[in-house]
């Protein structure tokens, strides 16, 4: 495409609106490290010496590594899982003979479209009966069925655009079908199945319905305690402004890492 | 194609030689049943449970009260409940103001990003983290912004040389609030998926466009948006399903409030679980149900002719 004039105004104005879309970002990183007595002034402070004490207060008195700690394990589990059901679950719908795959796998889908608050109540009052309010496993349960059906129509999605010829090589020279997918298509979609753990990942990360109403304390997530912060010190921007980015950095990573595979995870795999 | 034998002819070969196997109808079935067997125990199953208890009185603080009464909860949500049809309307107008406004500044920013020049896949990676941040993170940085006092926003207004704005903490202000905050987010979204559908307009097509002089508002309107018009389709349901339902970010920058100025239809549903309510709650969430499958039935619909289309345009490119 050639590059006109008006293209390279247009450049520069995406500079400066990218960075202005972003400022937000900065300024609850800036606040981050601000010292206290500067956060509430009327007039914004740019210039300070930065301090850690949020962040120290925030693992201190708040506790925060609690919260941190129990995302990241109920998190990793619940993706790890989610993986596991998910390849086999769409390599079968993609691939094999399976009456009724194709409509099986639109239910699946539109099951992503279902909205927490309407299955959160017998949620709330299984886990009241069977004793799993405020677990790990309990979390890890509703995690992987939140996950599923994402995960399941993403990876179809990728399998259904592997070239057929290697598979059914494979299945002439004799090989069984957990061989086909544990030696041949595994390998060969590593970067499908990543993108969609780490978008699975992103999703159970930031998820605050079903972790607000089935934890309080013990099982209590990085994003219910980043809320209760506001909750009961509503002037405590500093604190609560670190734990925002703490529990940011994870999926800032992740962004990165994804580059120009996010679009399809967004798209539900519809555009690529 | 030919030289490849077909799947048949794949599956009796292995069958007839290794009798011992599965055969693969069965060996799918397998692959699928742990699957479904949990989105049946969390999903299905829940959901039926809801749709009973929409037609039962169910008191949270007094179990023992629950009984069943026909279609009395939707008979109260629909004619006597005053904050049912005005949480209608705000979800409604939420989810026309925010979709419609997320595209129009979506398509802008993605003319802007559809650019050659060195670096803009930084831009594009960078533009697109708001989407990505949960909203709670989102919700409280914005909270942060909209103080009335110590709030940057109004720091910028007031040194622009306007006048003060209440933003989240009044009732006519609130759902603005609520919707710049969610249309910052997730106007990269749409960004997003709308280039790479601009990005997939051949170069032919670019070329002869240029050459037959056909540029600004027509070159938008005749060739621009009919190329890009399913990836159009595909952005504005996902975003439909996801404002109809949303909750999180209403939750925690306003809660509903002040009063029921910024009620939407989830945070109904927690402030009617909040008063112990469970089969208002339960119908209400029936009713939203319906309203999400008009916009989920269509959306499938548009999907999967798509994917039928690219899948029999696949064997033809190979």
């Amino acid at each position: 495409m050639p590059r006109t004039p008006l293209r390279k105004a247009l450049d520069v104005l995406a500079v400066f609106v990218v960075a202005i879309y972003l400022a937000p970002l900065y300024w609850i990183t800036l606040t981050s490290i601000k010292p206290t007595k500067l956060i509430n002034q009327k007039v914004p402070v740019w210039s300070f010496e930065p301090t850690w004490e949020h962040y120290f207060e925030a693992f201190g008195r708040f506790k925060f590594g609690h919260g941190l700690l129990n995302s990241l394990i109920i998190v990793v589990t619940a993706t790890t899982i989610t993986m596991l059901l998910a390849v086999f679950c769409s390599y079968a719908l993609a691939r094999m003979k399976l009456r009724g795959a194709d409509t099986l796998s639109l239910v699946i889908l539109s099951l992503r479209f279902l909205p927490g608050m309407v299955i959160i109540l017998p949620y709330f009052m299984m886990f009241q009966r069977t004793g799993l309010m405020d677990t790990h496993i309990g979390m890890i349960i509703i995690y992987v069925g939140f996950g599923l059906p994402f995960a399941v129509w993403l990876l179809r999605s990728f399998f259904l655009d592997l070239p057929r010829e290697i598979e059914e090589a494979a299945r002439l020279d004799g090989l069984s079908w957990m061989a086909v997918i544990w030696r041949i298509i595994l390998p060969i979609s590593l970067p499908g199945i990543a993108v969609t753990a780490i978008f699975t990942f992103v999703f159970d990360w930031n998820e605050l319905l079903f972790a607000m109403y089935l934890t309080q304390s013990h099982a209590v997530t990085a994003q219910i305690q980043v809320f209760k912060m506001v909750d009961l010190y509503n002037v405590l921007w500093g604190t609560i402004s670190s734990a925002v980015i703490m529990q940011l950095i994870p999926v800032v990573i992740v962004v990165f890492l994804l580059q120009r595979h996010m679009i399809r995870g967004l798209a539900l795999g519809a555009v690529k | 194609m030919t030289g490849v034998p077909s799947r048949e002819n794949v599956g009796t070969a292995a069958v007839s030689s290794y009798p011992r196997r599965l055969p693969e109808r069965r060996v799918a079935l397998l692959l699928v049943t742990p699957t479904l067997v949990i989105l049946f125990i969390l999903s299905i199953y829940p959901l039926i449970w809801a749709g009973m208890m929409a037609f039962r009185v169910e008191n949270l603080f007094n179990p023992a009260a629950g009984k069943w009464i026909g279609f009395r909860n939707f008979d109260f949500l629909l004619t006597k409940d005053q904050t049912f049809w005005k949480t209608m309307w705000l979800t409604g107008l939420w989810c026309t103001a925010t979709v419609s406004i997320q595209l129009l500044l979506g398509y802008m920013l993605a003319v802007l990003l559809d650019s050659t020049m060195r670096g803009i896949g930084l831009l594009r990676t960078l533009i697109v983290i708001p989407v990505f941040i949960s909203p709670v993170a989102m919700g409280l940085t914005w909270r942060f912004m909209y103080e009335p006092i110590s709030g940057i926003i109004n720091y910028l207004i007031t040194s622009a040389g306007f006048a003060r704005y209440t933003w989240h903490t009044m009732p006519e202000s609130s759902l603005i609030s609520l919707m710049i905050t969610d249309i910052w987010q997730w106007t990269p979204f749409v960004t997003l998926i709308l280039l790479a559908g601009m990005q997939g307009i051949s170069t032919e097509v670019v070329e002869a466009a240029r050459l037959d002089r056909v540029r600004g508002w027509t070159y938008t309107r005749r060739i621009v948006l009919p190329l890009i018009w399913p990836v159009v389709t595909v952005v504005v349901l996902l975003r439909l399903v996801d404002a109809i339902r949303v909750f999180d970010l209403a939750w925690v920058i306003t809660r509903g409030g002040p009063g029921t100025s910024s009620l939407l239809a989830s945070v109904n549903m927690y402030s009617q679980f909040q008063a112990g309510r469970l089969g208002i709650m339960a119908a209400y969430g029936f009713l939203l149900l319906i309203a999400i499958n008009i916009v989920v039935v269509s959306f499938l619909r548009v999907l999967y002719r798509q994917e039928k289309e690219t899948r029999r345009a696949a064997p033809a490119a190979a």
